[in-house]
């Protein structure tokens, strides 16, 4: 069990030192000739006109807040599904119920148009 | 005969029982960790090494075109001039940019591209780990792709990529709820989040008998991946390159690595969950078959994707985001719910799984219908809208 | 003048003193009237529609000239004329509130001229840029490397040898600059975008403080069509501005025009629109014959009318490939379509000898006759192939669901604005307005064939994407006549000549290019050479309205917008 976990953890540090090695690599063999055209940031060939970091517009925000929601359900869906054959029916009603106040709260951000694009 | 039937798992036990002779326990445990983990992590770069070529090949050929034929017989080592020019082109940072998270997200999204392979079933008892939370581990990890592409989006300082990065948000996270809803309804089904065990307990493939979590989890799938018809975290036609529009030399290529790597992982998950896995005849008496068997369904599916994405053209963002959680996440939810009612019937499981599959074909019919007509609403409105 | 006098000229019983003087060439309206003659003249007249406005430096004035016609009910051209003595100053009322039309072409006008529009919003240059000095379609106005005022150059050809003038300077093909001027120093002069930003009207007025952000798409864009630049004010995906910005590719055509001689324009024609050069041929040979009064052979008309249509054919495959790519469909559709041109061409260099450049019209007919077996194959493609095709095209993307979302209702534009933006073309016809220079007025010999003008009544993307797909069937129609019935017989009128004699005059001609209606004026004084030559380029009108279509939609959609304008670079900056 925890050598399995040991096994993810040394996969983990061979998946992080591959890149390094590839990009260590990289910075030996590749030119550095660095100017401040070629530094400048790219926006189709002319200079970006004002700031990029700005007070954006939140709407993307809004659906990774209904993520977040619907997230902590899928938390929750996984052990579920996985004790299920081993609960009785309680364990349908339980989902049931927990399915459909999921629903209702998909159905109220539809009906509130927070799932439109403004 | 007997070592060539399951030839890898023997070829591994001669490996381990030799190297054991000369070291400690301990030691033939992390060497064979690290090896393990080596090759795995390779498997990403496999992948974009295969897939490049096979992609251009399928692409060209969807377009008349012949693909690369230049580098090696039939062009077969394009994908490695390829790489040879990304290791020595220049390396290029703006001035602007963040540059430790710009450093950082190349190789944080090849480690979440590199780490969904532990837990993928090659054949039987060919698995990284085969951990009890393996299908969760997937969700997991598929997660950090987002992060990564979100710090590169926002660390390029550039607005491109500050839209993709966005995208990223809105998509990802929107699209990850059907796809781990589609996960749950297989692992309630088997009643195990093993890989292993998911794929030993398919006698049918669950495409067959789910169809309705199997087209939502490659939908989805399509959408995590970002690409065509779902690819707005990069649309070339509109924000260029999207997140990773100010990366170049290796950089850039790991992001393409990942990107290739979540393909063919995506893929091999979908044929693990749906499509049986290593199953298939005589995968049983032989073994060595089963392999065969994972890359041949593996590759169809990345061949479906490939045709996907020379045929159709791709979707906006408001309309991609209604199509998750106006359409992918209410069937998935009543899907599940259908199939935990069915499971329940006092039934033998052959007659279950018709239960299932009865249902899903339903809300399958449910769910086109309301498409189709809520689309000639949409056609109706803009219809005559000039006359 | 007295009052009676005045009265009898046109349109003076309505507007009093607005119409000075009576020319074969138009009316000469006095400058200060101009703007109330024009409401008159749309409101009242049916003069609905401004098709070009451009400018002639003569000698004494400098003039603007309006070519008006109708399209609500088809009128024949009239044209006013505002002549203006007053060259160092010269200031014309804007008509943009009457034709917002007039948009680009004031500010093309101000450009090259420097005739200001008094009660333009956004006057600046437009295909020059910020810095530039001077009006240089003034006559007045001597590019670099100047020698004389027409071609051929006399210097050029000394004794039997050639000699290009850029290998006499010292620094050969390098450049210097002014005493005192470095390049590296050099910051080119911004451009505030206020009125996209929206600065000017306090915020955005939406609760949650967000700011609009400034994009630019393009010159270096994948889907600009080239280097085309569109300022985007975004906020969040929605476009709340745009701002189109043009003249990367901008070559002074029109001075290089009047430096050449007649003939020579012919192969810069083919550089405007080089997807549908053979159009830009047959536009700029109507306008010198109608000068010269030139009968064309009958074959010739014929080989014409064939050229023009398989142009038509192949800038549609292409504007329907190319607007899958913005929607982004891998280049699939976009290839498909290339390689029905590519067979096309294949026609074209088997007639004229080049494949894209063709240089095929002349005055009088054209260069060369159809090489044995044209025909034949012209007949295989137009009978077989193209129809078995447009079948696959409709399979593939007709019927396709996400197409259908993205592209109906999107980039809006009604029957009134299309005819006061003055879209031509395919965009016109998209927005229920059945105009087409082929039916409304024939040129070359089109009265003949039996076709049909293609309208839809949506006016959006899906519409403009049907309109072409419809006009390609049309056009086969148009070939299927000609390839029957064209006759034996000479090819061009009278022989070949280097230098013809254009008499003195004026003439613009209009055709139904693949894009909209395109135009050349050209101005004659009796030499060599043109006086003014100018091009009523469809695409670069057709720009005009872009901001229009665009704001309330996506970025995403902007991008499919422009695609559906199918604009070329070559023509639009010229």
């Amino acid at each position: 069990m925890l050598s399995q976990y040991a096994f993810i953890g040394v996969f983990a540090i061979v998946a992080f030192a591959l890149p390094i090695i590839g990009l260590l690599m990289a910075w030996l063999l590749r030119p550095k000739k660095p100017n401040p055209a070629k530094n400048s940031t790219y926006e189709c060939g002319v200079e970006t006109i004002g700031d990029t970091w700005v007070q954006f517009k939140a709407q993307y925000y809004l659906y990774a807040l209904i993520f977040v929601v619907f997230d902590v359900e899928a938390a929750f869906v996984f052990p579920w599904a996985v004790a299920y054959n081993k609960l009785g029916v309680y364990a349908l009603v339980e989902m049931v119920l927990f399915v459909a106040i999921l629903l209702g709260g998909l159905l109220y951000a539809w009906r509130k148009q927070a799932l439109d694009w403004h | 005969m007997d070592y060539i039937r399951d030839f890898f798992i023997n070829f591994a036990h001669s490996w381990t029982t030799w190297i054991s002779g000369g070291l400690p326990g301990w030691a033939v445990t992390v060497v064979n960790f690290l090896l393990g983990g080596l090759i795995l992590v390779m498997m990403p770069v496999i992948a974009t090494l295969a897939l490049t070529w096979m992609e251009r090949k399928v692409i060209g050929r969807i377009q008349n075109r012949l693909g690369p034929n230049r580098v090696g017989p039939w062009g077969i080592f394009q994908a490695i001039a390829d790489a040879v020019k990304m290791l020595i082109k220049e390396d290029i940072i703006p001035d602007r940019a963040d540059r430790p998270v710009f450093n950082l997200a190349p190789i944080l999204i090849f480690v979440g591209a590199a780490m969904l392979w532990a837990v993928i079933p090659f054949g039987r008892r060919m698995i990284g780990q085969d951990l009890n939370i393996g299908a969760l581990y997937v969700v997991a990890i598929g997660s950090i792709t987002t992060v990564a592409v979100l710090m590169a989006g926002w660390a390029s300082n550039n607005k491109f990529a500050l839209i993709g990065a966005f995208r990223v948000v809105a998509q990802l996270l929107s699209y990850e709820i059907p796809m781990v809803l589609s996960i749950g309804v297989v692992v309630l089904v088997v009643g195990s989040m093993r890989m292993g065990t998911i794929v030993e307990s398919q006698w049918v493939p669950f495409c067959l008998v789910l169809p309705v979590a199997f087209i939502t989890y490659v939908l989805a799938a399509i959408a995590e991946t970002g690409r065509a018809p779902f690819d707005l975290l990069e649309a070339d036609s509109e924000i260029v390159a999207g997140y990773f529009v100010e990366y170049s030399g290796l950089k850039f290529g790991w992001f393409y690595i990942a990107e290739y790597g979540n393909l063919m992982a995506v893929s091999a998950i979908t044929t693990t969950l749906f499509l049986g896995g290593w199953r298939g005849p005589f995968a049983g008496a032989a073994p060595v078959l089963g392999p065969l068997y994972f890359i041949i369904k593996t590759v169809l599916v990345i061949f479906v994707l490939m045709w996907i994405r020379g045929t159709l053209p791709r979707f906006r963002i408001d309309q991609m985001l209604a199509f998750a959680w106006k359409v992918l996440v209410p069937a998935a939810l009543v899907n599940l719910l259908w199939v935990a009612a069915a499971l329940k019937l006092p039934v033998p499981q052959a007659v279950q799984y018709a239960v299932m599959l009865v249902g899903n074909l339903a809300i399958l019919g449910v769910t086109l219908t309301l498409l189709g007509q809520s689309a000639k609403q949409h056609a109706k409105r803009h219809g005559l809208a000039g006359a | 003048m007295t009052d009676t006098m005045t009265s009898a000229l046109p349109f003076n019983d309505a507007i009093p003193g607005a119409v000075l003087e009576t020319t074969p060439n138009g009316l000469v309206v006095a400058a200060e009237k101009l703007p109330e003659l024009a409401r008159h003249l749309r409101d009242q007249q049916g003069y609905d529609y401004l098709a070009m406005v451009t400018s002639v430096d003569w000698p004494q004035y400098l003039e603007v000239v309006y070519y008006l016609c109708g399209v609500a009910q088809p009128k024949p051209g009239l044209v006013l004329k505002v002549r203006l003595s007053d060259k160092a100053n010269p200031v014309v009322p804007s008509v943009i509130d009457i034709w917002p039309g007039a948009d680009f072409q004031e500010r093309e006008v101000y450009d090259m001229m420097g005739i200001r529009f008094e009660g333009h919003p956004n006057l600046r240059r437009i295909l020059l840029w910020e810095g530039f000095a001077g009006w240089p379609l003034r006559k007045d106005y001597r590019e670099s490397y100047y020698e004389e005022d027409t071609k051929p150059l006399k210097s050029r050809h000394p004794d039997g040898s050639h000699l290009w003038a850029e290998d006499r300077v010292p620094w050969k093909d390098n450049v210097t600059y002014p005493v005192g001027v470095d390049p590296d120093l050099w910051v080119s002069p911004q451009v505030q975008y206020r009125r996209i930003m929206g600065v000017d009207q306090g915020g955005n007025g939406s609760s949650l403080n967000t700011e609009r952000v400034l994009v630019n798409m393009g010159p270096q864009h994948p889907s600009t069509h080239g280097v085309f630049r569109m300022v985007l004010a975004i906020e969040g995906e929605n476009v709340v501005g745009l701002e189109p910005e043009m003249g990367y590719l901008h070559r002074c055509h029109e001075k290089i025009g009047e430096r050449n001689t007649y003939l020579m324009n012919i192969p810069f024609t083919d550089r405007l629109d080089y997807i549908s050069s053979m159009s830009n041929n047959l536009g700029y040979v109507l306008a010198v014959e109608k000068l010269m009064g030139l009968q064309v052979p009958e074959r010739a008309d014929y080989i014409r009318v064939i050229m023009a249509e398989f142009t038509r054919i192949v800038s549609h495959f292409i504007a329907v490939g190319f607007l899958f790519n913005d929607l982004g469909a891998y280049f699939t559709p976009a290839l498909y379509g290339v390689r029905e041109r590519e067979l096309i061409l294949d026609l074209f260099e088997a007639a004229s000898g080049s494949r894209m450049m063709c240089n095929y019209m002349r005055f009088g007919g054209v260069s060369a006759d159809l090489p044995e077996g044209w025909i034949k194959r012209a007949r295989e493609t137009v009978w077989d192939r193209l129809p078995r095709v447009l079948g696959d095209f409709e399979t593939l993307l007709s019927g396709n669901e996400i197409f259908l979302a993205r592209a109906k209702g999107v980039g809006h534009l009604s029957a009134q604005d299309a005819v006061a933006y003055s879209m031509a073309g395919p965009m016109l016809r998209a927005s229920g307005v059945p105009y087409d220079l082929r039916k409304a007025a024939p040129y070359s010999i089109y009265d003949r064939f039996d076709f049909d003008v293609c309208s839809r009544p949506e006016g959006d993307v899906w519409a403009r994407f049907r309109v072409r797909m419809d006009e390609i069937y049309q056009s086969l129609r148009i070939l299927k006549q000609a390839l029957d019935g064209i006759p034996e017989g000479p090819i061009l009128a009278g022989k070949k000549q280097y230098q013809m004699r254009v008499p003195a005059g004026e003439a613009y001609s209009r055709i139904e290019g693949p894009k909209g209606e395109l135009g050349f004026f050209v101005v004659s004084d009796g030499k060599a050479n043109p006086y003014r030559y100018h091009v009523r380029a469809p695409t670069f009108i057709n720009l005009t309205s872009l901001e229009k279509m665009c704001i309330g939609h996506k970025i995403a959609d902007s991008v499919v917008i422009l695609g559906a304008i199918d604009i070329v670079l070559g023509e639009v900056d010229r």
